[in-house]
């Protein structure tokens, strides 16, 4: 294992859009910096966007301002978000999407050239290229890309991250990236719990496969504070190709009915807005129609046009293009036949929902020297793609501005060769011809206690604290193995780095579940023996902190603080 | 098996050592064959079927089908990419034989056949 040591000014971990963004902002505020991406694949295609998106699900159409989002995005997340940072970041929205159009994104525009509003925060783009276009922007301004770079660990000196060590999958190469400021922006965590299909098709989940984690992972490992694990993302997908319905019930206007026909969204979930109901209600509606026996659910779609389920399939095809193939290879007419939909496992994702780090308003974490935007960054739902490129965004200011009154650290030659040692030590199982557990099969072992103890689909997201209690102390047994993980070659080693990461982020998701005794979120977490909202004891952020010395994951809360005015449980 | 390489038509990209499909994968998944050199999925039940492998390949050589526990197999759907390379047109096949065409606007930048690993030189590179 050579290594490759290099010295930046900013190091950015994880290029996906969130980093991409960073990295222009960087570069156009502080042009004497030097910058560095370090990627686990290539840049053109890595992360969520890799197959492309149809639009941007978080802008503010006419008539819409950042207080008219904050007020939706508290509504839809049932009452508590950091109201700061949804201000902050939807007022760069408008920033981030003309910067992104005039890089060569087609926007839908009507005759007039005004964007094509679809809901109140969508416009509709033919993003399949979004991704190589974002890439080559934060190329073209001058960013040393490390492609195929697997992040391990942050280089802690004193207390602040001074950059961080990889390596790489191509060569097995140690890379020892040394930073005065560091960006972790590497989407969150699937694979967590088991996924919905099996066998050949066991990754045809929602979010991206690959996003494993890593960045929690090593901010847990490195004592970072983190916020709001148990809210889980659990979306309402249709059923198999796990394609997203808001294409469908936004594209369309379809509502959800049960096998009786009845819109049991409108009628039995009226009180909190019917179809328009905040996102975990918009699961867990039909998840109590199927557990009471009136599933399969539907989004209807009976009454659109055929020239609409054209204009529909087009539109997956910018984005899911699978959903059109199945529907071929199922002869399936949405024009004919209602889609059937069903919920997703759980994923961690700080975009949709808002695990992550604990950061100020300059999404500054609670280490020195270290930034988190997009998905690994928390308190802040509903960013998707714009909202990423935002705290990107925000994040490069900060770091920037950071990285000017600071020097580079000195990194003590033992932990870098510690941290070897850690990476390579699966290989080195192989190599000395031990006996062993792979990867996968620590994949499975986790997410079948996950799935049957921590609130997995086969148990309808249901929790209380005796199970929770028993997936706390079987995960507690999963460190103890890693040190007969096997690796046989570099894809390997990176798999086997993503279980451990992912073991991690179980542990404290376990203790973020078990420590909110109430239901805040019902359909992503709901407890079974606290199973009302209760905004006297539990309007606060459930915090974490895991002891770098020993182990031990503190878990306390913080305040939540009402900045815009008004009703937090109505959408304006 | 939600990506196949068709490895008649696969023709290395003339021997590139990091050939378009291999990079553009998100999950690394793509690897020269050590006995014929052809381009081979790792493991295909990790493919997330996001499909840059397919719209890169300059030989049309990998193709995408569902799993068999998501669809039937005489189904396809297949991205063709414009010389103007502001266009994409998806041919699709039901199971009867069916063909739809969706010609969608995009903007697909081209891709090098080949291209250089930080801190590798060619001579210790080998996928």
């Amino acid at each position: 294992m050579e290594q490759n040591v290099i010295e930046t000014d900013i190091l950015i971990i994880g290029g996906g859009t969130a980093g991409c963004l960073a990295a222009v902002e960087l570069k156009e505020q502080y042009p004497n910096l030097s910058v560095t991406i370090m990627e686990k694949a290539h840049i053109d295609r890595s992360g969520c966007l890799a197959g492309g998106m149809n639009a941007i699900n978080a802008y503010l159409n006419p008539g819409e301002t950042p207080e008219s989002f904050v007020k939706y995005v508290r509504f839809d997340s049932c009452g508590i978000v950091r109201e700061d940072l949804v201000l902050t970041m939807s007022e760069l929205f408008e920033y981030c999407v003309k910067k992104v159009e005039k890089w060569g994104l087609p926007i839908l525009c009507d005759e007039k050239g005004n964007y094509i509003p679809r809901g109140r925060w969508n416009i509709k783009i033919n993003g399949e290229s979004l991704k190589p276009i974002i890439a080559r922007a934060a190329k073209n301004v001058g960013t040393k890309i490390l492609n195929w770079v697997v992040a391990t660990n942050y280089i802690m000196v004193n207390g602040r991250v001074a950059g961080a060590i990889g390596f790489s999958i191509r060569n097995g190469n140690l890379f020892v990236v040394k930073a005065k400021a560091t960006i972790i922006a590497t989407g969150g965590a699937a694979g967590i719990y088991k996924p919905n299909n099996a066998h050949d098709a066991q990754h045809k989940t929602w979010y991206c496969p690959y996003n494993t984690g890593a960045g929690f992972a090593m901010g847990i490992r490195a004592g970072a504070e983190m916020t709001s694990f148990e809210m889980r993302y659990i979306g309402l997908r249709v059923k198999d190709t796990i394609a997203p319905t808001g294409t469908i019930a936004l594209g369309v206007g379809a509502p959800q009915i049960n096998s009786k026909g009845e819109k049991f969204m409108a009628t039995k979930y009226a009180h909190i807005g019917g179809d328009g109901a905040p996102t975990p209600y918009r699961s867990h509606g039909p998840l109590q129609e199927i557990k009471e026996g009136r599933g399969p659910v539907f989004l209807d779609t009976r009454h659109i046009t055929p020239q609409q389920a054209r204009d529909l399939k087009s539109a997956y095809l910018d984005m899911y293009p699978s959903m059109v193939l199945y529907w071929a290879a199922n002869e399936i007419d949405p024009s004919k036949e209602p889609v059937e939909v069903q919920t997703t496992e759980p994923y961690i994702v700080g975009g949709h929902t808002q695990s992550g780090y604990w950061v100020d308003v300059n999404r500054k974490t609670t280490i020195e020297g270290l930034y988190a935007a997009g998905d690994v960054s928390g308190g802040a739902p509903y960013k998707f793609v714009s909202g990423c490129w935002a705290e990107g965004v925000i994040a490069a200011r900060a770091a920037g501005e950071y990285a000017q009154k600071v020097e580079h650290a000195d990194v003590p030659a033992e932990l870098i060769s510690a941290e070897r040692d850690r990476v390579i030590e699966p290989i080195l199982n192989f190599t000395h011809k031990k006996e062993g557990i792979k990867p996968y099969d620590m994949e499975v072992r986790l997410q079948k206690i996950m799935e049957e103890y921590a609130g997995g689909a086969a148990t309808f997201y249901e929790v209380n604290e005796e199970r929770l209690l028993v997936a706390r102390r079987r995960l507690a047994t999963l460190p103890e193995q890693f040190k007969y993980i096997i690796a046989e070659d570099l894809h390997d080693l990176m798999e086997a780095h993503e279980v451990i990461d992912r073991v991690l982020v179980a542990q404290t998701l376990v203790e973020h579940m078990l420590f909110r005794k109430e239901t805040r979120w019902p359909g992503y977490c709901t407890r079974t023996d606290y199973t009302e909202l209760d905004d006297q004891n539990w309007l606060k952020f459930v915090n974490t902190r895991r002891d770098p010395a020993t182990g031990n994951i503190e878990v306390f809360t913080r305040p939540y603080e009402q900045i815009v005015p008004g009703d937090r449980y109505k959408p304006r | 098996m939600p990506v196949v390489v068709h490895a008649d038509k696969c023709n290395t990209c003339h021997g590139a050592q990091n050939p378009p499909c291999v990079r553009m994968c998100p999950g690394d998944l793509f690897m020269k064959d050590p006995k014929t050199g052809k381009i081979i999925m790792r493991d295909p039940s990790e493919c997330w079927d996001c499909l840059p492998c397919v719209k890169v390949c300059p030989q049309e050589a990998i193709e995408f089908k569902l799993s068999y526990q998501l669809g039937f197999h005489t189904a396809k759907l297949m991205p063709h990419i414009h010389d103007t390379r502001d266009f994409i047109t998806w041919e699709l096949i039901d199971t009867k034989g069916v063909v739809d065409k969706f010609t969608i606007r995009t903007k697909v930048l081209p891709v090098e056949l080949d291209e250089k690993v930080e801190g590798v030189t060619a001579v210790d590179f080998s996928i």
